[in-house]
């Protein structure tokens, strides 16, 4: 590994160089640097605390950032720990918004708003929020939310819909206008939010919110800059932008130089089963620059499963973050030394009038297809792929005592198993490296929702195997109490998503079902399900046999030869998630370790001696604390 | 405005190539096409074989002219 120790790094600079270059102190600038975040977590504490929406609230499905005044380009300084699927679209999203709305037209306490995918990136229900903050008269900053809106229109309950076919069928479209101004709601605006999207009376409230969030960043940029003076705080936003830039600089400086090329793929877009979608990545690094060019992946899709190229600006640096450089904070410098190549009009790269609904499905195999470009050259150091898709669900329909119902993003498998690392074995429950969101809890979801969620466990022999294993697959059940309409959306059942690095081994793929007629007024019918084979369901999506049981060597089953799936009071819905890859050759794996897995359920006594070479004696259920190890056995296993 | 769906499957970038020798390499692999970075879209003129920008020019339209925002 060669880094470049030259002495343009920023800690070479003397200290007279570095106020000269930065208009204050060291000292104050990383102050201020951390301020820039602090700052965006505060907004983030107010906006969580306040939100009415549950997506908000419990989901988390936000960012709030500190974003620089135009006469430095409007970068992206700060941001809170928030949902990074919006991280490509701050700035540039932030610079179309304000530069079409007129700089010159803002007024202190004024609040931009934008939802236009193909200005901003992201979908509809992303709107992104803009406040400049003025000090002595200029712009020195601006505050900026960008947040799901729990309905924007369009053609189904919350929009999450992979059928919609164009930006159309979305549902609102607004273009930069003012929705506060100088502090007082514009309420032609609010009005046209509210009068076109379902749950008004929950979203009004997220609106005010959103503007004293922004208005509290506001306030404490006032009193940084009042205290520490406008040069310092200008001066330490591009302290923060080149300290990023050359953090992935330098970390782009021990991956080899060469051309990698990795590829994931997703199903289908929902028209027909043919048209199969490939994410093609090709990695080009020469010296300290980088290309990350998207050429050879397949064109849009022809309904929502599409995203903008800010989208995939995300991915292309997340991924390259995730992977070289984890531990610094993430700013618009970060790009500074990546190009992305992106040829118009693919999956990734929309054109209008393309629907962008699903972008984040996107991002997430864009990632999954970058770490597999790199998982040669960075040797050790290579993740496994992750489970895929986030396996959407939408539903809605009426009680037995006839209230409506509606449910998004919560009864779907979101989180899965992620791929494993030098470090050890991977988790088999968390988002993709895009979303940084939580679940809605399970008590909150059947509060509002008629539904019982019976299980959410580990399926053993799913995590791909390795010297340290994949995260495992896991099933959840979700058992309605009401009819309903179920609109699914699982993208990756169809091909592995987990591959395995270094050696380790692939996870295994999972699928979905519907197991009907189960009777929730009876205690038991819970139980039923438990020990039930997936061959008494009806199967949704997965590659599976003739009884709807997953095979390898079976057939798809495309999970929207319906457009949606009508489900009677009684049915349950079963997601199995894909395994992550393994890392390191899983003959190497420490036998204690196998011996745990089996103790503890992610390895089955079969699957140990499989996939590990390791002979496990015992019962892990009726004595998991007596399994034994046939050492002898397990030598000619391995050998 | 509207744009047609690409008829190929597969889509590439087009990298038109453009005359000269890299400054940096003596490379006569020189490119123009777009990207995205730092600052948004550019119009680059790069070399293939040591990836230097001999030319990057600020493009604030990017891939889409939104209609509505040429009022």
């Amino acid at each position: 590994m060669i880094i470049d120790e030259s002495t343009d790094r920023i800690r070479n600079l003397t200290e007279r160089e570095f106020e000269a270059e930065y208009g204050a102190s060291r000292y104050t600038c990383n102050v201020l640097a951390n301020r820039s975040r602090f700052v965006a977590g505060h907004m983030s504490t107010n906006i969580v605390t306040r939100a009415f929406s549950p997506i908000i609230s419990l989901n988390m499905d936000y960012v709030c950032a500190v974003v620089g005044p135009p006469e430095l380009d409007y970068p992206l300084v700060g941001m809170n720990q928030g949902n990074f699927i919006f991280l490509g679209s701050l700035a540039t999203g932030v610079r179309k918004t304000v530069e079409e709305f007129g700089v010159d037209r803002l007024a202190p306490g004024d609040l931009l708003v934008s939802n236009d995918p193909y200005r901003v990136g992201n979908h509809v229900n992303d709107a992104c929020f803009i406040r400049p903050v003025f000090h002595g008269g200029r712009i020195v900053s601006f505050t900026v939310i960008r947040a799901h809106m729990l309905d924007i229109g369009g053609i189904i309950p919350g929009g999450f819909s992979l059928f919609k076919k164009n930006v159309y069928e979305n549902g609102l479209v607004v273009p930069p206008m003012r929705i506060f101004e100088k502090g007082e709601p514009v309420k032609e605006v609010l009005r046209l939010f509210l009068d076109n999207g379902r749950f008004a009376a929950t979203l009004l409230p997220d609106f005010f919110t959103i503007n004293s969030s922004c208005a509290l960043g506001d306030e404490q940029i006032q009193e940084s800059v009042e205290r520490y003076g406008l040069d310092a705080w200008l001066g330490a936003m591009r302290y923060s932008l080149d300290s990023s830039a050359e953090a992935m600089r330098r970390a782009l400086q021990t991956l080899p130089d060469g051309e990698y090329e990795g590829e994931d793929v997703l199903d289908t877009d929902g028209a027909d089963s043919e048209e199969i979608y490939r994410f093609h990545v090709t990695v080009i690094k020469k010296g300290k620059r980088v290309e990350v060019d998207l050429s050879g992946s397949s064109r849009q899709a022809r309904t929502s499963l599409n995203a903008t190229p800010l989208d995939a600006q995300t991915s292309a640096a997340l991924g390259l973050k995730v992977l070289l450089d984890p531990q610094t904070p993430f700013t618009s410098g970060t790009y500074r030394n990546i190009d992305l190549v992106i040829p118009p009009g693919t999956i990734s790269s929309a054109m209008p009038d393309a629907s962008t609904h699903f972008y984040w499905e996107v991002q997430a195999a864009l990632v999954n297809a970058l770490i597999n470009a790199l998982a040669e050259p960075l040797g050790s150091r290579a993740i496994g792929g992750l489970y895929g898709s986030t396996n959407l669900h939408t539903g809605s329909g009426m009680t037995p005592d006839g209230r409506p119902w509606f449910s998004a993003a919560e009864l779907e498998a979101q989180f899965g198993g992620w791929g494993a690392t030098d470090a050890g074995d991977a988790d088999g429950h968390t988002g993709t490296f895009t979303l940084n969101q939580r679940l809605t809890p399970t008590e909150e979801i059947e509060r509002r929702v008629p539904v019982l969620l019976t299980a959410r466990e580990y399926i053993p022999d799913t995590g791909g195997p390795g010297k340290y294993r994949g995260g495992s697959g896991f099933r959840k059940d979700s058992l309605f109490l009401a009819d309903g309409d179920h609109w699914l959306m699982p993208l990756h059942f169809r091909f592995p998503s987990g591959f395995g690095v270094n050696g380790g081994k692939a996870g295994r793929v999972g699928g979905s079902w519907f197991f009907e007629n189960q009777d929730p007024d009876k205690p038991e019918c819970e139980y039923r399900l438990v020990g039930a084979t997936d061959t008494d369901g009806v199967v949704v999506s997965g590659v599976v046999d003739e009884n709807g049981a997953l095979d390898e060597n079976g057939e798809f089953a495309f999970f929207a030869r319906v457009p949606y799936w009508t489900e009677n009071k009684g049915s349950t819905l079963r997601w199995i998630t894909n395994g992550g890859g393994g890392w390191g050759d899983p003959f190497e794996r420490e036998i204690e370790a196998v011996i745990r897995d089996v103790r503890d359920g992610y390895v089955t006594i079969l699957g140990a001696l499989r996939d590990y070479g390791v002979v496990v004696v015992g019962d892990p259920d009726e004595d998991p604390e007596g399994l034994t190890i046939d050492e002898a056995a397990t030598a000619a296993a391995r050998a | 405005m509207a744009y047609d769906r690409p008829t190929e499957l597969l889509v590439n970038q087009e990298r038109v190539p453009a005359k000269g020798k890299c400054p940096e390499c003596s490379e006569e692999q020189l490119f123009s096409y777009p990207v995205l970075s730092e600052g948004g879209w550019f119009k680059v003129v790069k070399c293939r074989h040591c990836l230097a920008s001999l030319k990057r020019e600020s493009d604030p339209v990017g891939q889409i002219t939104i209609f509505s925002a040429t009022i």
